[in-house]
């Protein structure tokens, strides 16, 4: 089986598909949102009355091949200044906070401001996600997309020549990420519902190995302010700052090569970004809702276009086979055609449809698709809502601290 | 584990301890005694709770930090089983004890999915799930889970 596929060409087609998009974009063309019991957003021909706030976002293999990612550019300049440079394939990740560009994705001679500390040492991070951690120091950016700006914030350079040596408490979480092939992307835009990536924790201890000062005697764990850690970017906009819409059309069971849809930035500042019939599902505080699934409920559960399949408990509790040559997706016998529930802390709830196909047929070599919707895979107990969660549905993302259309964020709507 | 201070690395402050619990190894870990527990959860301030069940003893300690980190230990006294729940990671180092290099190589190679990651070995199974602010996650020795006792104990 495959998960990813090597090659050039198949690298190169989503990217193509990419530029087609912002042409037709700037060429006025609508959304290709459809949605299956949600919202539907239908994004005007002519640029909305505030600033453009939609930027163009592709589902497919991404820039190493590997299936259901969701990946779209940004716009790095040195602050205050033009000197700027365009990443894509960056993967769109609402599972996370704050802004990670692979070194070797930046243009040789592009450098951004280095984060230090108050005697002058560079500011390194070791950030944790399940599959491993990204290291590398922080720095200080602009961001342009569509037509929004995010000025001189902090983000993380992954793998910087300069930051070769990890620090014994950061190998302690388990592997890094610290190349293209290791990550997949050649950086990770974190959109997700929190405004700094550790939050009060890391301003309040030093000892969860995630924030460091690195002076040449070697990297020691700090504290790190909230203003000083990894900032949420689309929080930091001047409007259209209070959330994120993911919209994604539809695939058949089959799945596609590659679909185009839309980031939108903001949830009720424009004509383009109303929540509409949404249902609205609060978060706890560490950013989760509560699936029930055949009478039982799994409090941990959380929707992520960072996962790339519906990741949900074991064989034990579903009675579905892992795959013999990838124990870490499901291959029913048949499709499965299941439902759940997810319900947010504020008790609302909405039930969700989903489908589970064998993974090996789908990921075959012959099968030339990187999108599926019914590519699933056993969870930790929980239910994590990947990317084949987000496509035919406009999903909403709605940001801490605010509150938005008369709904406290966090939220996850749809 | 991800609470201790750096400075209790200190020799005399080992030394200190050593004379207050009668020295053990600073780590509790997968594969080891309950003893390594217990010095870890002095080392750490950490809370601790003990309770016997039919076949095993689960140790639940909870950091300052709200990560909570279980212990199952079998009727002989190794710990066959650890899980934890929390914001952020635990030292899986120290968790995993001599278990800890093998899960790593297993992990450097699984770039297949990105997503709940699952190791399955003839000798050690590890499961991490979650995103940042909620991992979870659970480490266990097949071979050494007691008799009467499922995987699904370990929580």
């Amino acid at each position: 089986m495959r998960s990813s596929k090597n090659g050039i060409f198949s690298a190169s087609l989503p990217l193509l598909a990419l530029l087609c998009t912002f042409l037709l974009c700037l060429a006025g063309c609508g959304g290709s949102a459809a949605s299956s019991g949600s919202n539907p957003i239908t994004p005007p021909s002519t640029p909305p009355t505030g600033v453009n706030n939609s930027v163009a976002i592709t589902a497919g293999g991404g820039p190493t091949g590997l299936v259901n990612g969701v990946y779209t550019s940004v716009t790095l300049c040195a602050p205050g200044t033009s000197n700027c440079a365009t990443i894509s394939g960056v993967l769109v990740d609402t599972g996370s906070t704050g802004l990670r560009i692979l070194s070797s994705a930046l243009p040789s001679g592009f450098s951004l401001p280095q984060q230090t500390d108050s005697n002058n040492n560079p500011i390194g991070e070791c950030f944790p996600f399940v599959s491993g951690s990204t290291w590398g120091p922080v720095h200080t950016t602009d961001m342009e997309i569509a037509g929004e700006k995010a000025s001189s914030f902090p983000m993380q350079i992954i793998g910087a020549e300069n930051f070769a040596n990890i620090p014994t408490s950061c190998s302690s979480n388990g592997p890094t990420m610290q190349s293209l092939a290791d990550l997949g992307a050649n950086g990770i835009l974190g959109v997700g519902n929190f405004k700094q990536d550790c939050g009060p924790a890391c301003a309040a201890e030093s000892n969860l190995g995630i924030y460091f000062t690195c002076p040449s005697s070697g990297c020691q764990e700090i504290e790190q302010p909230i203003g000083s850690q990894l900032q949420n970017p689309v929080s930091l906009f001047a409007t259209d700052n209070n959330g994120v819409i993911i919209a994604l059309p539809s695939v058949s069971a089959s799945g596609a090569v590659s679909v185009n849809g839309e980031l939108i930035f903001g949830i009720g500042t424009q004509s383009n970004n109303a929540l509409g019939s949404a249902t609205v599902l609060t978060l706890d505080d560490n950013g989760n809702f509560t699936t029930t699934f055949q009478g039982k409920s799994y409090s941990n559960s959380f929707v992520d276009t960072g996962s790339n399949g519906l990741f949900f408990l074991n064989t034990a509790a579903t009675g579905i086979s892992v795959c013999s040559d990838a124990n870490f997706f499901y291959c029913p016998t048949t499709t499965d055609n299941l439902s759940a529930t997810n319900q947010g802390q504020n008790g609302s709830s909405t039930p969700i449809n989903f489908n589970v196909e064998n993974a090996d047929m789908l990921l075959s070599p012959s099968d030339p698709n990187f999108i599926f919707n019914d590519l699933a895979g056993p969870g930790s107990g929980n239910f994590d809502w990947g990317l084949p969660f987000f496509l035919g549905r406009n999903v909403f993302v709605g940001f801490e601290q605010e509150n938005i259309s008369g709904n406290a964020g966090p939220f996850t709507a749809y | 584990m991800i609470w201790i201070d750096r400075k209790w690395s200190s020799p005399l402050l080992a030394l200190a301890l050593a004379v207050i619990v009668f020295a053990v190894p600073a780590s509790a870990e997968l594969g080891g005694t309950i003893s390594t527990i217990q010095a870890d959860q002095l080392k750490m301030g950490a809370s601790r709770q003990v309770t016997s069940t039919s076949g095993y003893q689960l140790h639940e300690m909870q950091s300052p930090q709200g990560i909570r980190v279980r212990e199952y230990a079998s009727p002989n006294g190794i710990v066959f089983g650890v899980t934890w729940n929390g914001p952020w990671m635990p030292d899986l180092r120290q968790l995993l004890g001599p278990y800890f290099n093998q899960y790593m190589v297993a992990a450097q190679g699984k770039k297949a999915a990105r997503g709940p990651v699952s190791i399955q070995l003839p000798g050690l199974i590890v499961e991490r799930g979650g995103h940042a602010r909620s991992f979870f996650g659970r480490a266990y020795v097949p071979q050494m889970i007691p008799q009467g006792v499922t995987a699904d104990a370990i929580q």
